[in-house]
């Protein structure tokens, strides 16, 4: 499934052992809402493991974090995780100034977050 | 300032005008890092004014002033809330705020920009980045 709409794709993937969503391009403050109800739909789906593949995300603002950490608190209602792969530098580093690189695993491929 | 711009307190607005600032910060010759920190403090500073500070009033206005040439960019964002202290906004990476979904805005200002104050009022933002390449030798 593929929704585009501004600067952001969200593309999910379904697979055996979980949930695979590709974030393309910004999750700005103006979209930020699209991903919170994307992550939504999943945690009430019981999707058990959350995997976002973050390697063309460009962009990330607090509010696209407070999405992606709402799904991962939702998520423990039925032991599910999410994991994030492949931030670019920029994203990365803002997991790292937030501590958000320690409550989230960060792998360096979605092979790896979902066999892990 | 150079430029002073006026909206009503809407996101898409905002995002108009956050479109327009990058292009000035682009035609100053500013590095991918340093863009990328304006686009988030621009970002987080608007949403704040509207969504905080504006309370989402449709009827309250942000005003944008921005001074943006290739040695820094000075960004004042105000809105026509009542203000407030961001002394009491607990830190976001604590140990017991780092799963709060929410908080992060002024934290991420401030790791990212060079400068960011607000004014005694506290409905008044200003930050400032200063163009590394400029900088070096």
């Amino acid at each position: 499934m593929s929704a585009e709409f501004g600067s952001l794709e969200l593309c999910v993937e379904q697979r055996e052992a979980g949930v695979v969503v590709h974030v393309r391009g910004e999750v700005n403050l103006y979209e930020s809402d699209r991903l919170r109800a994307e992550l939504k739909r999943l945690v009430h789906q019981r999707v058990e493991q959350i995997v976002l593949d973050l390697a063309e995300m460009t962009f990330i603002c607090s509010d696209g974090l407070g999405a992606i950490i709402s799904a991962h608190i939702q998520c423990r209602h039925h032991a599910g995780r999410i994991s994030l792969v492949s931030p670019c530098p920029a994203v990365g580093a803002m997991l790292d100034a937030t501590r958000l690189s320690e409550l989230f695993p960060v792998r360096d491929s979605v092979d790896e977050a979902l066999s892990s | 300032m150079a430029e002073t711009k006026v909206i009503q307190s809407d996101l898409k607005a905002a995002r108009r005008l956050e479109e327009q600032v990058l292009v000035e910060v682009a035609r100053n010759g500013y590095d991918e890092a340093a863009t990328f920190a304006i686009k988030l403090a621009l970002e987080e500073g608007l949403n704040n004014a509207i969504r905080h500070g504006n309370a989402g009033d449709p009827s309250k206005t942000v005003r944008l002033e921005t001074d943006i040439d290739p040695r820094r960019a000075v960004i004042v964002i105000t809105d026509e809330g009542g203000g407030f202290d961001p002394q009491t906004v607990p830190d976001p990476c604590a140990d017991e705020n780092l799963e709060k979904p929410s908080g992060r805005g002024i934290m991420l200002m401030q790791a990212y920009m060079d400068e960011v104050h607000y004014n005694q009022a506290g409905n008044q933002l200003r930050i400032v980045k200063r163009n590394a390449r400029e900088q070096r030798p």
